[in-house]
C-alpha cells in the first residue's frame, strides 16, 4: 500500500491520457497559447508534469480534427512559435465533453463511495 | 530488333564475365587437339572440332540455366519468346565465332597441318558453332538442371567420339557434319564429303533451332487461365 | 546543444520516412526545437527516442492525411476467381478469389506453406492453376521472394534488360532504375555483379525491376527479405506511392502489422475452403 498523499503514478498517467485533450481545450478557452506554455499550465493546474512527447501529439490530433487552429508567429523574443487557439467546433466539443465527463465522473464517484462506505461499516458485500 | 539486341548483349556480357568458364571453353578444344596431334592429321582436326562442339554446347547449357529464372519476368516486361531464345542464340554464335577464330589460326600456323584445306576447316568450325549452340539450348530446355544437362552432353559427345562415321546411326549424331567436312579438308576427297557435311550441318542447325523455338515458346507461353482486358 | 541537434535531425528523417508531408514534418521539428529551448530539457527526457516520437506524431497526423490523399478506387485491375491448385494430392489453394482495383493495396497473408507464393505466381501468369481464371487489365510487374536476378550482370544492366522490353533506350532504363533505387536509399551504379550484392540489396534490385516501366498491377512476394528497418519503411512508402498513382498492388506477407494501411486482406491460412477476400 502506498502512503496516503502519494498518488500511484501509473494509474494517474492513464487517467491523464484520457482527459488531456479536453483539458488542453479548456486551457485554450482562456486565449491562445503555445506548447511549452501549455505544459507549464497543465503542471500548475495540479495534473503534474507532462512531457513534450505527450502534449504535442495531442495538439496535432486536435489540429487535424479541426478543434484548434494554429499559426506561426514571431514570439516576443527569439524564434517563431506555433500558437494554438480554440475554434468554434472546439468550443462545442469542449462543452459536450465537459457534460459527458461530469456525468461519467459522478457515476464513478458514486460507485467508489458506496464501496468505501461498505468497507468502513466493517463488512463485505457477501454479508449483505 | 532492339529487343533481340538487348537480350543478345546482356547474354554475351554475362558469359564473358565468367572468366574461368571461358578459359575452359578454349582449353577444351585445345586439349583435344593436343592429345591427338601425334596421330595423323585428320585425328587431331576431328578432335579439335569435337572439343569445340562440346565447349559451345556447354556454354549454351550454362547460359540458358542462368537466364531461366528471369525469362518469365522478361516476358512480363514486354519481350516475346522469340526475342529471348534468338537473342541468346545470337550471343552464343558470337561467342562461338570468338573461340573458333584463334583455333583456326592455330591450325593455320601449325606445321603439322600444312596439307589441310583451311577453307574446309573454317566451314566445319562454323557448322560446329551453329549446331552446338542450339543443341546446348535444347538440352537445357529438356533437362533444366545444369548437372544433369552436363551429363547428357557428356554422353552424347562420348557416343559421337566412338561411333563409326560410316555406320548406320552415325548420321543421327548432331556433330557428324564436322567429321565429314574434316575428312574433306584433310584428305582432299571429292566434293561428296563436303556436300553431305554441309547438308547435315545446315539441316541440324535449322531443326535444333526450331525445336528450341517450340520448347521455349511453350515454356514461356501465356497461360490459358489468364484473361487480358483489351486495349493495352 | 549537439545532442539536441542530432536528435532533431533524426526526428526529421524519421518523419519523412513515415510519409509525413514535408511542411508538417518541418513544423513538428521546429516546434520540438522551440520546446527544448524553452524548457531546457534534454530531448530524450522531453520526447523520448526520435523514432518513437515520430511514430506517435505520424499516427496523429497520418490517418486524416492519408485518408484525404487516398484516391477513389478505379476500375478492376486484377480479378482472380476460383483459383484451385493441387500439388501431389494436397490441395494448396481451393477456390480462392481476389479482386483488386486501381489505387488499392491488397495483402495476402497466411502461415508459411499455405500457398501465398503459388497464388501470386498464378496471378502473374507464371504457373497454371488446376481451376480458375485471372483477369488482368494492364501490364504486370512481379517481384519474387528471392532469386530473379542474373548473377553475372551488374544492377544497371538488369535495368537495361527490363527496360528493353518496353523498347526504352539504355540510358532511359538506367535513369529510371536509378530514380527508383533512390527511393530505397540505394545507389545502383556500382560495378559490382549481382552475385556479390548482399541479400537485402539484391532484393532492392528485384523490387526495382518489378516496378520499372510503371506496370498497372504489382505483385510482390514478400520482397523485403533482408531489408533493414529503414528500407522496410521506404518499401511501404513506395507501395503507398504506387497506390496513390492508381496502381493495383498485391503484397504477400506473413506478418502484417498495420492492417489499416491496406485496403483488402486475403487470408489463405485456416481450414475453411473457398476462402474469400474481405
Amino acid at each position: 500500500m502506498l502512503a496516503s498523499g502519494v498518488v500511484d503514478q501509473e494509474r494517474r498517467s492513464q487517467w491523464l491520457r484520457g482527459v488531456l485533450d479536453m483539458c488542453v481545450l479548456a486551457m485554450l478557452s482562456g486565449g491562445e497559447s503555445y506548447g511549452y506554455h501549455l505544459v507549464q499550465a497543465v503542471e500548475a493546474a495540479g495534473l503534474g508534469p507532462i512531457k513534450g512527447g505527450t502534449l504535442y501529439p495531442v495538439l496535432l490530433r486536435l489540429e487535424s480534427t479541426g478543434l484548434v487552429a494554429t499559426d506561426w508567429r514571431q514570439g516576443p523574443s527569439g524564434p517563431a512559435r506555433k500558437y494554438y487557439r480554440i475554434t468554434g467546433p472546439g468550443q462545442a466539443t469542449l462543452r459536450q465533453a465537459t457534460l459527458d465527463w461530469q456525468s461519467f465522473s459522478s457515476d464513478v464517484n458514486a460507485i467508489l463511495q458506496r464501496g468505501n462506505a461498505i468497507l468502513q461499516k466493517g463488512g463485505t458485500r457477501d454479508d449483505q | 530488333m532492339t529487343k533481340l539486341g538487348v537480350v543478345a548483349d546482356m547474354t554475351l556480357r554475362e558469359m564473358l564475365r565468367r572468366r574461368g568458364v571461358l578459359i575452359l571453353l578454349l582449353a577444351l578444344p585445345l586439349a583435344f587437339y593436343a592429345v591427338r596431334r601425334n596421330g595423323n592429321s585428320g585425328e587431331s582436326i576431328r578432335a579439335l572440332f569435337l572439343g569445340l562442339c562440346w565447349a559451345i554446347s556447354a556454354a549454351a547449357l550454362f547460359s540458358s540455366a542462368a537466364g531461366r529464372a528471369v525469362e518469365p519476368r522478361l516476358r512480363l516486361s514486354g519481350y516475346r519468346s522469340h526475342h529471348l531464345y534468338l537473342g541468346r542464340l545470337a550471343a552464343l554464335l558470337v561467342l562461338g565465332t570468338g573461340i573458333a577464330v584463334p583455333l583456326l589460326a592455330l591450325v593455320a600456323v601449325d606445321p603439322a597441318q600444312n596439307a589441310v584445306s583451311l577453307g574446309g576447316v573454317a566451314l566445319a568450325m562454323l557448322l560446329c558453332v551453329t549446331v552446338a549452340a542450339p543443341f546446348g539450348l535444347l538440352i537445357a530446355a529438356l533437362v533444366p538442371r545444369e548437372l544433369e544437362g552436363t551429363l547428357v552432353l557428356l554422353v552424347i559427345v562420348g557416343i559421337q567420339m566412338v561411333v563409326d562415321p560410316a555406320g548406320a546411326g552415325a548420321k543421327l549424331m548432331p556433330f557428324w557434319s564436322s567429321r565429314e567436312i574434316a575428312t574433306y579438308a584433310v584428305d582432299h576427297t571429292g566434293p561428296g564429303y563436303l556436300d553431305r557435311g554441309l547438308v547435315h550441318g545446315a539441316a541440324f542447325t535449322v531443326a535444333l533451332a526450331l525445336l528450341v523455338a517450340v520448347l521455349s515458346t511453350y515454356r514461356l507461353r501465356t497461360r490459358s487461365h489468364m484473361r487480358f482486358a483489351s486495349g493495352r | 546543444m549537439t545532442i539536441s541537434d542530432g536528435w532533431l535531425h533524426d526526428l526529421g528523417m524519421e518523419l519523412r520516412r513515415r510519409g509525413v508531408p514535408g511542411g508538417t514534418a518541418d513544423h513538428v521539428v521546429a516546434e520540438a526545437a522551440t520546446h527544448l529551448r524553452d524548457s531546457g530539457e534534454p530531448p530524450m527526457a522531453a520526447f523520448g527516442p526520435a523514432a518513437a516520437y515520430a511514430a506517435v506524431v505520424s499516427d496523429s497526423v497520418g490517418d486524416a492525411w492519408r485518408r484525404a490523399r487516398r484516391p477513389v478506387p478505379g476500375s478492376v485491375r486484377l480479378r482472380a476467381r476460383g483459383i484451385t491448385k493441387r500439388y501431389r494430392r494436397r490441395e494448396v489453394l481451393t477456390g480462392v478469389d481476389l479482386t483488386v482495383y486501381a489505387g488499392q493495396v491488397a495483402a495476402v497473408v497466411g502461415a508459411n506453406g499455405c500457398g501465398k507464393s503459388t497464388f501470386l505466381r498464378i496471378c502473374a501468369g507464371l504457373i497454371s492453376p488446376d481451376k480458375g481464371t485471372v483477369q488482368v487489365d494492364g501490364s504486370i510487374g512481379y517481384c519474387p521472394q528471392d532469386g530473379g536476378t542474373i548473377e553475372f550482370l551488374r544492377p544497371e544492366e538488369h535495368f537495361v534488360l527490363v527496360g528493353g522490353g518496353r523498347d526504352w533506350p539504355r540510358e532511359r532504363s538506367r535513369a529510371m532504375g536509378r530514380a527508383a533505387a533512390a527511393t530505397l536509399d540505394w545507389d545502383p551504379s556500382t560495378p559490382e555483379l549481382s552475385r556479390h550484392l548482399s541479400g537485402g540489396t539484391r532484393q532492392k534490385l528485384n523490387l526495382i525491376m518489378a516496378g520499372l516501366g510503371d506496370p498497372d498491377v504489382l505483385l510482390l512476394d514478400e520482397p523485403y527479405q533482408g531489408f533493414d528497418r529503414g528500407t522496410y519503411v521506404d518499401f511501404w512508402q513506395q507501395v503507398w506511392r504506387w497506390r496513390d498513382n492508381g496502381r493495383a498492388v498485391v503484397v504477400v506477407t506473413h506478418m502484417l502489422t498495420q492492417f489499416d494501411l491496406v485496403d483488402t486482406v486475403l487470408d489463405l491460412s485456416g481450414a475453411d475452403q473457398g476462402r474469400r477476400s474481405q
